[in-house]
């Protein structure tokens, strides 16, 4: 029987190369690629708004995190209410920069992929630092390990002159080869900038599954002494999760920093820490399409509280209160909720759905 | 030196606020394994059922202090009953998530009644004038507070020692198929932990809302500090609990006392819990009386 | 013939259909404007007042027409005290088109501060924090800022200091910088000649307990600590310096320490959070309190019996805040108008800035007159200090206008 590459009929690998493809089959390669391109070219026909395309922007970003804490949380079994302190550290090492030779400087505004790449690069060296209590701590000392750098974080930067005590830092506008990105197409420019950086990053999340050092974050979360018998060293493993999770952190939070032109310390408190592991959990923890779903529908749910909320105080005035705490309710209402009932996440209905496509029209 | 003296009194006083609300976390973990990052919550919500029976029922506020532990009692046990019975079993994060989801539905119910936002102070029933000794003040409402805490901490250590039930709940977290083959039911005794915890969170809000006065965001950062306090002590060490609190407590004073203002440095006391634990935890990975699991890495 | 009658008919026809336009365009105008604050989470305690006060001050702007045939509408959005949603809650007001803003936070205010810039919209935010005016041309303090306050109260100490020598001041602030603006202007009023020793400046934190912090004062000799933060950490210091017997029951009384307050550091909230230990507390603020009769407290509570708000809210002073800046805003439109200009941005702006001398406004919910010019854009210059006795704030003196503020400039 000879592999067809079009559908998947069946299970005729002949080499571990090809079991490890990131497409199975070359219609899923199809899909992705018609996928890509709708991506990039719906903004040109939809004409949103700016308040969405905020939106929008901010979920890639929460996106490019959460690759991050995915990797920790899901694949290293390492879990931290920290991640939060992480992206700070990606957007104040653009704020240093900005405080040492001003918002508006060359650096920041013409080499802003440098910039963001060096901020992934920083997040990456302190998320190293702060990944070294894994090799003497385990679960829930680790976890509270992890709260305390984040407090440590926010008591640094509440209180040093330097980072201006918490207050704004402001980045100025960036350069594009035409010219200044000016107030009318900032979200716009950004969502292309945003949403190339999630594709590269995504690519490479997936790849790093398949290699060498993919498996050996698995291997030390599912039992760490026989990952050590197997020749993997796990305390490096460990820390070498925690400076990956580092990068992706630093990386979103510098791309925080140039789209909402600034820096304060009110971002990256220990409420968008849970945020943002609500959102590894609800997509799906240990899955790369959990990434990308979470974050979409914990700020999209943010978004449509908010709408309901201020429908509701419109109409029922009495009923104000009732309207505003909604918000915590639904976020907590929607966690309890997807670990009672469904603990894998939305990324398992994402399974569940793509099973059923896969061998359609036949049912198994 | 009785300035010194003072910062020991009030870091003692401060300390056994913390070691009453840290008990309550010990107990879940010490049956159930699970890290409950809502007991703020539980604490605020009894601070404000202890206030709403006292101001607007108009029971005497000694009444309604241990009637709102009852409330609270079985508040915990519901809790426990409708959202973590199911998660017995599933793995430790997915139960942590739970407890922090908790933490958002106890908020958002919270800002459903007027207490989300909002000053309030229980009615003054103890003497104004302070108690001095030796150069050192201490107020009526913080020596009660202090009192409480020891009575109910000692109560606590009784229970587990002497009674029935406490010992099946230590069986419990020992080994929980063991105790299953003895007969004790396990889920029950999960239920009870939680209850427990809840009757010593609404001792410690009642404690704090009467030194501070009731403003949900006070109570909500103070449902943080408990955390540093419960890992140094050791998770599932009650003793630990206690002398983990005194301590971070007696460190948050002296911080304020002798650091702050200082080389620049403010609000040192916030800090100070964290940076000790790390260091603690360098030296002693499972706190400082914790349960010591032989691990290598 | 005929065809002169079509004519004739085609011609009144046409002018019929012009006259139906030109009617539906005199048929009155909606001027809109947003209002992004904390009505839930931090702060909400003074943000749901607050959010009340703007509400039904529009309703009565438009119920009883005081623009003629024009409306306003004012998009009230709660942010729960998040600069991200007030950033997106303004992106949104945007898209709508307002042509006048009221904010909320210090940190989105400070945030936002480039867009604001950008956008040549006026704002008149609930945070007084002088750090706004810095670099900005649009942004309007509704009234004397916290340094201005602050810089008042540490007068009113020098000038009734009856010691010898300096008197001895300690400043409480939060730890933020809405507190620690205040305290670098007090500096730059005592480098101006305020007789008065600033002893230590302490920002808080969490504590549940102010006795190291208070022993430590009181053994450098403070008389006198001013306040610059939210009620709660003030509730606390207040209740630690009574545990220690340590407030003063008359104004400097010797061996104790007399507690003032700028704007947020006081208020009827800050009684009902510290009960008797807020007794002999000074608080100082440019706005009527309800507890004071007068024209202002009936027409306030006017307003809340005619839109069913309970006595409570009634007479919080957020309610007030809140009232003032939309009746700042709604004047402006009011003189635009007058002045037959369209309402946009730019002739708000101007008349923002032109209120001052004649063309000042008085609010009845201010002590004094709301003045703006393109170099002044604290609104109500004047303060009005207030002392607590028996649970409920006094006025004390006269309303006063800092005379260091100015020397400071």
């Amino acid at each position: 029987m000879s592999e067809n590459r079009w559908l998947a009929t069946g299970n005729f690998f002949t080499s571990y190369r090809a079991e490890q493809r990131i497409f199975l089959t070359n219609f899923d390669r199809l899909l992705f690629t018609c996928f890509l391109v709708l991506l990039f070219v719906w903004p040109l026909v939809f004409e949103v708004s700016n308040k969405y395309m905020l939106v929008i922007d901010s979920i890639l970003i929460a996106i490019v995190a959460v690759y991050g804490l995915n990797l920790l949380t899901g694949f290293a079994g390492l879990i931290s209410i920290g991640h939060a302190a992480f992206v700070g550290v990606g957007a104040y090492t653009l704020a240093t920069f900005a405080r040492i030779l001003g918002g508006d400087h060359v650096l920041l505004t013409h080499f802003w992929p440098l910039m963001i790449m060096l901020a992934g690069g920083v997040g990456a060296v302190i998320g190293a630092i702060v990944g070294l209590p894994s090799l003497r701590l385990k679960h829930l000392y680790l976890v509270i390990a992890t709260l305390s750098f984040q407090m440590i974080f926010q008591w640094i930067i509440n209180f040093s002159k330097f980072f201006n005590q918490g207050q704004t830092i402001a980045v100025g506008r960036v350069f594009w080869f035409t010219g200044k990105v000016g107030r009318s197409e900032h979200y716009f420019f950004w969502y292309y900038v945003i949403l190339v950086i999630v594709i590269i990053l995504g690519f490479g999340v997936r790849n790093l599954l398949r290699t060498k050092h993919g498996r050996c974050l698995v291997a030390v979360r599912d039992n760490d002494r026989a990952a050590d018998a197997m020749g993997m060293h796990p305390g490096f493993t460990k820390v070498y999760a925690f400076a990956l999770a580092g990068f992706f952190a630093g990386v979103a939070g510098a791309l925080h920093a140039y789209l909402w032109r600034g820096v304060g310390f009110e971002s990256f408190l220990l409420h968008h820490s849970i945020t943002y592991l609500a959102m590894a959990i609800v997509g799906g923890l240990g899955t790369l399409v959990g990434s990308f779903l979470g974050p979409a529908a914990i700020l999209m749910l943010e978004l449509q509280v908010e709408n309901l909320a201020e429908f509701v105080g419109h109409y029922f005035t009495a009923l104000g209160d009732v309207a505003t705490a909604f918000r915590p309710l639904s976020f907590g209402l929607v966690i309890v909720l997807f670990l009672m009932f469904e603990p894998r996440g939305i990324a398992n209905w994402w399974r569940i759905v793509r099973s059923y496509f896969k061998l359609w029209p036949f049912r198994y | 030196m009785s300035y010194f003296f003072q910062l020991v009194i009030s870091g003692v006083v401060v300390g056994s606020i913390y070691a009453l609300s840290a008990l309550g976390f010990v107990l879940i973990y010490k049956s159930s394994r699970v890290l409950n990052l809502a007991h703020g919550q539980i604490i605020a919500a009894g601070a404000f059922i202890a206030y709403a029976l006292t101001v607007w029922v108009g029971i005497h506020i000694a009444v309604s202090f241990i009637m709102s532990m009852i409330i609270t009692f079985f508040l915990a046990m519901s809790v426990e009953r409708v959202f973590l019975r199911r998660l017995i079993g599933e793995p430790i994060i997915s139960v942590i998530m739970v407890t922090i989801g908790l933490m958002s539905i106890i908020d958002g119910i919270i800002y459903l009644t007027p207490f989300g936002a909002g000053n309030f102070s229980f009615p003054e029933f103890l003497p104004k004038v302070p108690i001095t000794f030796w150069g050192v003040s201490l107020s009526w409402t913080q020596m009660v507070g202090v009192i409480i805490t020891f009575i109910m901490i000692g109560g606590f250590s009784w229970f587990f020692k002497a009674s029935t039930v406490g010992i099946s709940m230590r069986a419990v977290s020992d080994d929980q198929f063991a105790s299953m083959s003895i007969g004790i039911s396990v889920p029950k005794v999960f239920g009870l932990a939680w209850a427990t915890a809840g009757l010593s969170a609404a001792a410690a809000g009642g404690i704090i809302g009467n030194i501070t006065g009731l403003n949900f965001n006070v109570l909500h950062s103070f449902g943080i500090i408990v955390f540093p306090v419960v890992i140094v002590g050791g998770l599932d060490s009650i003793f630990g609990a206690i002398v983990a609190g005194i301590i971070m407590g007696l460190i948050q004073q002296f911080a304020a006392g002798y650091l702050d203002g200082k080389w620049g440095l403010h609000g040192t006391a916030d800090v100070l819990p964290y940076i000790i634990l790390l260091i603690i935890l360098l030296f002693k990975p499972h706190g400082l009386f914790g349960i010591h699991e032989i691990e290598r890495v | 013939m005929r065809n002169r009658r079509i004519t004739f008919m085609l011609v009144v026809l046409s002018f019929l259909l012009i006259l139906g336009f030109s009617v539906q365009a005199v048929a009155g105008e909606t001027y809109k404007m947003g209002l992004s604050l904390a009505i839930t989470g931090p702060t909400s305690d003074a943000g749901d007042p607050y959010s009340k006060g703007v509400e039904d001050y529009i309703k009565y702007v438009n119920d009883e027409k005081l623009l003629g045939d024009d409306k306003v509408e004012c998009f009230i959005r709660d942010d729960g005290y998040k600069t991200e949603v007030t950033k997106r809650n303004f992106e949104d007001f945007l898209d709508e088109n307002i042509v006048f803003y009221l904010n909320y936070s210090t940190g989105s205010t400070l945030a936002l501060k480039p867009d604001f810039e950008e956008e040549k919209i006026p704002v008149l935010p609930a945070s007084f924090h002088a750090g706004n005016l810095v670099d900005s041309k649009y942004i309007f303090l509704p009234i004397a800022s916290y340094s201005s306050q602050a810089v008042g109260l540490a007068e009113y100490v020098a000038n009734n200091y009856k010691g010898n020598g300096k008197a001895k001041v300690a400043m409480f602030i939060h730890p933020s910088a809405f507190g620690r603006a205040s305290y670098d202007d007090v500096k730059k009023a005592i480098d101006a000649g305020l007789n008065i020793e600033l002893v230590e400046i302490v920002e808080h934190g969490k504590d549940l307990d102010n006795t190291a912090m208070l022993k430590r004062l009181k053994s450098k000799g403070v008389q006198y600590v001013i306040s610059h933060t939210v009620q709660p950490p003030v509730a606390t210091l207040l209740k630690s310096a009574q545990s220690l017997d340590m407030i003063a029951s008359t104004y400097g009384e010797e061996g104790k320490i007399t507690f003032m307050g700028a704007h947020y550091a006081g208020g009827p909230g800050l009684i009902a959070l510290a009960g008797s230990a807020a007794e002999n507390y000074y608080w100082v603020t440019s706005y009527k309190l309800m507890s004071a009769k007068g024209p202002g407290t009936d027409a306030q509570h006017a307003l809340a019996k005619r839109y069913g708000r309970d006595d409570k809210l009634a007479n919080d002073s957020n309610y007030t805040n809140g009232i003032m800046v939309a009746q700042v805003a709604v004047e402006a439109m009011r003189r635009a108008k007058a002045r037959g200009n369209k309402v946009t941005r730019a002739s708000l702006y101007e008349e923002m800035v032109s209120m001052n001398g004649y063309n000042a406004y008085y609010p009845l919910t201010t002590v004094g007159p709301v003045t703006y010019s393109k170099t002044d854009r604290e609104g109500v210059d004047t303060l009005q200090l207030y002392v607590a006795k028996d649970g409920v704030f006094h006025e004390l003196g006269l309303p006063f206008s800092p005379e260091y503020v100015k020397k400071i400039k």
